[in-house]
């Protein structure tokens, strides 16, 4: 793991990603020109000399793709965190926000705002109610954990499952009692996507992914040691369970933000962390911000081509995501598993 | 001499089973014992009751004589490094940063390493002869090399007691003679070493001192030869333990003993 190597990754994905955002602002329905939104961002940033583009087009860049570009770069971004995260917490390659129970509380907070009519009524009540889900779903597998056994790495691992699948029933039965013309708020939701996001939603949601992934940068040594293995971590000193219960509930502040932002985007935790671990090495100063980047270009990406390519069918986002990853996942799997 | 580790009336249970009982043992500055005894006896829940890492359920462990329990966590890992089989750590870290999160307890989560860790790991590496590779991902390693690679975490931290558990079970002649070595020259600079050693001869040309444990308890301690040709120790391995002296070196022959039948 050349220091060289590493240093070439992350700039290549430091360049590669304001030039995806760059496209991914300039396209859409109403396709603008490359440079010209380079000139537009210039001038309204005041970072260099460049011109607002023709009233219409300026609108849109501002009000509509910026914020959404951005929104799809942090969330991107802080799934890839979490993802590096919790396999190194978990000590598996495989590990996801998942495990933690945050995807399967979100989506049951989300239907309960819907079919509680709040998601109608009342402005981002269905994020928030998403997030406090999340973050239910983490307290009640934490108390669980600690009730059952102090928190092992295996009693975690099954109980984010079982509470995963208590929530995921609690989902369904909402849903089945929800008015038809409201379900589809939720299925949208749910598919994962970034429509109608605006600035308000980025900047409470990069605030909370911005903060929980600094965070988790600052306490990288931590991960490290951990990843080491309970018996050798707590050789070395460091308080293991606490350590791990702080790790896992700053994951899931991250992953519950992004999730409340944009609904279920599966996959990116795991490919992106995954794809870089070899390039960028295991250690977490290293291999976060790398997997922040590419998590980042990810989303970009994948929301470019829903919107691309939905001008002729609708496409969700996580769905997406869910094509490239699951093959992705399974080439993966297979590698490790002939390794053996 | 002073101990800088001792046991008093140590045991420890695990589950309702009483692994270690009533264990009294000390470890001075710059000696080299040999934990010894059969399959079970206790030996490595021992050595992790020694390292702080399983609580006693009755009895204490004293460092430098103060309870373990009072030296704090990191306290403890800035003292006591212990070097246990491969518990997996992940396939891609390298040797180097391995060895460098031994300096965890020195600096803790949030200090930068300094120049002082680069030299430690650095001469923990060439200790223990994993320097040229430091930089390949522990999954490529041999099972030997990840053992002297542990090996290398472990001098890294810089303890005032090394404890290891079986160090040289993958190892080929070699790099176990390499490995005894390298414990010697630690004890030399005023480490207390203890080691698990299940090679006996091994263990009797390398310590100065043999403990030897069965069924949790302290069955005989002493001098090696002392140990190997006491009764307690043929008892405790069911074997017949015969020594000779061959080029002016004590050799070991084990034969096994037929089992008492009625």
């Amino acid at each position: 793991m050349s220091a060289t190597r590493r240093r070439r990754v992350l700039l290549g994905l430091a360049l590669a990603l304001p030039v995806a955002m760059l496209a991914a602002a300039s396209a859409g329905s109403v396709p603008l020109p490359f440079f010209g939104v380079l000139a537009s961002l210039l001038h309204g940033t005041g970072l260099g000399a460049g011109a607002p583009l023709p009233p219409p087009s300026e609108t849109i860049l501002w009000v509509v793709r910026l914020p959404r570009v951005l929104l799809a770069a942090v969330v991107g971004g802080g799934l890839a965190v979490v993802g590096a995260t919790l396999q190194s917490v978990f000590r598996n390659p495989l590990a996801d926000s998942g495990l933690l129970g945050v995807g399967a509380g979100a989506a049951l907070g989300a239907v309960a705002a819907v079919r509680l009519g709040w998601a109608g009524s009342t402005f981002l009540a269905l994020p928030f109610a998403a997030f406090a889900g999340a973050m239910a779903a983490v307290l009640v597998l934490y108390a669980l954990s600690q009730a059952l056994g102090g928190g092992t790495l295996h009693g975690l691992l099954l109980t984010g499952i079982s509470v995963s699948a208590l929530a995921a029933a609690g989902t369904s039965m909402l849903l089945v009692a929800t008015e038809e013309f409201r379900v589809k708020t939720v299925l949208f939701w749910l598919a994962g996507g970034l429509d109608g996001r605006g600035w308000v939603h980025f900047r409470i949601a990069s605030i909370l992914i911005l903060g929980g992934g600094a965070t988790l940068l600052a306490a990288a040594r931590v991960l490290d040691v951990l990843s080491l293995g309970d018996e050798e971590a707590a050789a070395l000193g460091l308080p293991v369970h606490a350590a791990r219960l702080v790790l896992l509930a700053l994951a899931a502040l991250v992953a519950g933000a992004a999730t409340a932002a944009a609904g279920s985007i599966p996959f990116v935790g795991l490919v992106a962390p995954h794809a870089l671990r070899p390039v960028a090495g295991a250690l977490g100063r290293h291999l976060l911000p790398a997997a922040f980047l590419a998590g980042a270009l990810l989303v970009v990406l994948a929301d470019l081509a829903t919107r691309v390519i939905s001008q002729n069918v609708d496409l969700p986002l996580g769905s997406v995501t869910a094509f490239v990853g699951a093959p992705y996942f399974l080439l993966a799997l297979r590698q490790s598993e002939t390794r053996r | 001499m002073t101990a800088v580790l001792e046991a008093r009336g140590l045991s420890v249970r695990r589950g309702a089973r009483l692994v270690v009982a009533d264990v009294s043992l000390v470890l001075a500055p710059g000696e080299a014992v040999a934990l010894i005894g059969p399959n079970a006896a206790g030996k490595s829940t021992l050595v992790r009751a020694l390292a702080g890492l399983l609580p006693p359920s009755a009895g204490e462990v004293r460092l430098r004589g103060r309870s373990l329990k009072d030296c704090g966590r990191d306290g403890v890992a800035r003292a006591i490094a212990l070097v246990a089989p491969d518990e997996a750590p992940p396939a891609t870290i390298t040797v180097a940063e391995r060895a460098r999160l031994g300096r965890y307890p020195h600096r803790g989560p949030l200090r930068p390493f300094t120049a002082e860790d680069d030299t430690a790991v650095a001469r923990a590496l060439e200790r223990s002869g994993v320097a040229t590779l430091a930089d390949r991902p522990l999954a490529t390693l041999s099972a030997g090399e990840r053992q002297l690679a542990a090996l290398a975490r472990g001098l890294a931290q810089e303890p005032a007691i090394l404890l290891l558990d079986e160090p040289a079970a993958h190892l080929d002649i070699g790099h176990q003679l390499r490995l005894f070595r390298v414990l010697d020259e630690v004890r030399r600079e005023g480490v207390g070493v203890l080691a698990v050693v299940h090679d006996l001869p091994r263990a009797a040309a390398w310590a100065e001192r043999l403990v030897l444990l069965a069924g949790g308890r302290v069955a005989a301690e002493g001098l090696p030869a002392a140990v190997l040709a006491g009764s307690a120790a043929g008892e405790a391995f069911e074997v017949a333990i015969r020594a000779e002296q061959l080029a002016g070196r004590p050799v070991y022959l084990f034969d096994e003993k037929p089992s008492p039948r009625g």
